[in-house]
């Protein structure tokens, strides 16, 4: 019994699960989901659609350079069994988990860091260009307008 | 903002769920890469006379893994823009199994055949 990983997205194909494709020259595609099959017939390349790993991976949204990835490895050498041994292992499998979880944590904190700055800067900038289309009459629009405006003339003395 | 999905990706094309079936499977990109190595091509280009193949399996297109009736419509078909998108598919390398493991950050490792390696993974750990 082994836990493949899905050709599409790349996350676990658990036996008994999903499907897998054999093509007429005898390589094997499995799929976690029909969704992941159905990508697949469309011809669509992993690499391109958002949502898989592939994707994720190539684009900088995740993690790639970790010293936690060097533990889970294929290694086609059979180890003896060794009670105390499976044991050590068992244990490492938890604790590297729990720190690649918090440095997942960390990047993505790092990554999404400075979008809150330039949200607020963009729509300042939206309502400064527009600022006809706001209506200053209107009590419930009138102090956001002052605070923006005096915002942009502080910046501006900050700038002098 | 969020990104804004491409338009026109609609082409009015009805019955996908039958022209996607796996039983009529067109050679995907993979194939042709291999297809296109120089022993391969050289096969493909010139291939014997099939009867049941379209233009007697005469006029091939290798990167679209397609048969034409006549020499004409293969030249044709070499400048269209089904076949120039194909070109432009097969320049990156193709995707495979491999690739969708790696992004899981599952290698192989085997290390040096037939030296017992063992876990220098547990002493890591502890310093990490």
């Amino acid at each position: 019994m082994r836990v493949e990983k899905c050709y599409f997205c790349s996350g676990p194909c658990y036996p008994g699960h999903g499907t897998m494709f054999v093509r007429n020259d005898s390589k094997t595609f499995r799929f976690c989901r029909s969704k992941c099959h159905k990508n697949f017939k469309m011809k669509r390349n992993p690499r391109k659609v958002r949502w898989t790993k592939a994707f994720r991976k190539a684009a900088g949204k995740e993690m790639t350079i970790d010293s936690t990835f060097e533990f889970e490895k294929r290694r086609n050498v059979p180890v003896r069994y060794d009670r105390n041994l499976i044991a050590t292992t068992v244990k490492a499998m938890k604790r590297v988990q729990e720190i690649r979880a918090k440095r997942e944590r960390a990047f993505y904190k790092n990554r999404m860091s400075g979008n809150k700055d330039r949200e607020r800067e963009e729509n300042a900038r939206l309502i400064q260009t527009n600022i006809e289309l706001v209506g200053a009459n209107t009590v419930k629009n009138k102090p956001q307008v002052v605070k923006i405006l005096t915002q942009e003339v502080k910046k501006m003395e900050v700038d002098e | 903002m969020g990104r804004l999905r491409r338009s026109r990706t609609h082409h009015g094309i009805r019955d996908t769920s039958r022209a996607m079936r796996t039983r009529a499977f067109s050679k995907m990109l993979d194939q042709v890469h291999e297809d296109l190595k120089p022993e391969n091509a050289a096969k493909l280009a010139s291939q014997p006379v099939d009867a049941d193949l379209p233009g007697l399996g005469q006029h091939y297109c290798i990167t679209c893994a397609k048969h034409f009736t006549t020499s004409m419509a293969l030249s044709e078909h070499y400048r269209g823009k089904v076949h120039k998108r194909r070109l432009k598919q097969l320049k990156d390398e193709p995707y495979t199994q491999k690739e969708a493991e790696a992004a899981v950050g599952l290698t192989t490792d085997n290390g040096k055949r037939g030296v017992r390696v063992l876990k220098e993974a547990n002493m890591e750990v502890e310093t990490v």
